[in-house]
């Protein structure tokens, strides 16, 4: 077949046309995968949403830790009341199809309520950014989910959707930081002042 | 055993309601509704592997490895596209991640012809020398060309498609596309001169 002819053209597009689109495997393929299936597809949590979930655990216990410690004296019941005007924090889940680990739902609820508690302390010009950075974090954790249902099991997606979850935890979980230490700032400054 | 591709409108929706149906019940947890799926499409996928990866035993990990994602991922089917579309997407993905983490597997061609000749003994006894010349063909591109020809030249992938499969731009996709198509007429050409 010589190069470049109209001719030569139609033969090959006559000869990739009449390939088989189907190959048989030599081997029944099918015992290997069912073995590895587990029960009810696309409604459990997937593999490395349990590292989510680790990190995610790491991040919200260490806070929590944290706040044992350098807690102010006042009564917990003051710690109650969640800000109706707070941050909207979206519920996570890992792709459309995906439930998340229990688990991982109660530490991002536990951070969200803590940043709910101390967000109407923040200035404004603070708060405002704040809530633009979790907007656009959940804006982009929307589209790689539904990137991922185009594409699923796409590595990438599903590194940049677990950093992106990752993201949006660690902001809230900095912030709840931040706020509470300078609450305890305060509150040792005032201190200082009495004595 | 090997389709054509030949199947009327008809037949292709026929196809794609039953697919729709396994996977509504595969979601539910039918595993055998999954293997009905498996057994339809397992040649399309394994063909598609065998081409891209140029290396038999990897095409079939990389199968099991596309239906279980598949199975994990199922509830995220949208039927936008046919599932057997779906599941190449799937395939693709696994094949690219693979030469990922191997990127000196796409060097071990010396095998692929006897491998593909191996394969496909049977299925062209009766048939034009081409078929099998042309998979020798294009189981000898360099990957690039050859994960483009595979796709859009036997699987009929548009550029767009299979520029988004690949995750190239449809220009390079279109280059490379013309490279590939080079080097088979001159690869062909080179067996129809030989005695």
């Amino acid at each position: 077949m010589s190069p470049g002819t109209s001719q030569d053209e139609r033969r090959l597009d006559q000869y990739l046309g009449a390939l088989p689109k189907s190959i048989e495997p030599a081997r029944d393929l099918w015992p290997g995968i069912e073995a590895r299936m587990e029960p009810a597809p696309g409604r459990r949590a997937r593999r490395w949403a349990w590292q989510a979930a680790a990190a995610v655990l790491l991040v919200a216990s260490s806070s929590i830790v944290t706040l044992q410690l350098v807690k102010p004296r006042a009564p917990a019941v003051a710690e109650l009341p969640a800000s109706p005007s707070g941050p909207a924090v979206v519920p996570a889940a890992f792709g459309p199809g995906h439930a998340l680990d229990p688990e991982y739902l109660v530490a991002k609820e536990q951070l969200a309520e803590m940043l709910a508690q101390r967000i109407d302390a923040m200035p404004a010009s603070a708060r405002s950014k704040l809530e633009a950075n979790l907007a656009e974090l959940q804006r982009a954790t929307a589209e790689i989910n539904a990137a991922l249902a185009l594409q699923p099991g796409d590595p990438l997606l599903e590194e940049l959707l677990l950093n992106t979850y990752q993201a949006e935890l660690g902001v809230m979980a900095n912030v709840n930081q931040l706020t509470r230490m300078n609450g305890t700032l305060n509150q040792t400054e005032s201190a200082r002042i009495r004595l | 055993m090997q389709d054509r591709g030949g199947d009327s409108e008809f037949e292709k929706a026929q196809r794609k309601a039953r697919d729709i149906g396994r996977v509504e019940a595969a979601v539910r947890g039918s595993s055998s509704a999954f293997e009905d799926l498996y057994r339809e499409h397992v040649g399309r996928v394994y063909g598609l592997c065998l081409r891209m990866t140029a290396d038999h035993a990897l095409a079939e990990d990389l199968t099991q490895e596309t239906f279980v994602q598949a199975w994990r991922n199922l509830a995220r089917f949208e039927a936008r596209s046919s599932f057997g579309t779906w599941l190449h997407r799937i395939a693709v993905n696994a094949v690219l991640g693979q030469a990922r983490r191997r990127s000196e597997l796409l060097g071990e061609t010396g095998t692929i012809e006897q491998q593909l000749g191996e394969v496909l003994e049977d299925e062209t006894a009766g048939e034009p020398g081409s078929t099998r010349d042309l998979e020798a063909a294009i189981a000898g591109l360099p990957p690039g060309a050859r994960y483009v020809l595979v796709l859009a030249g036997v699987y009929g992938y548009s550029h767009e498609e299979t520029s988004a499969m690949l995750g190239v731009a449809v220009g390079t996709c279109k280059a490379q596309l013309h490279r590939a198509r080079k080097l088979l007429r001159q690869r062909l050409g080179e067996q129809e001169e030989q005695p």
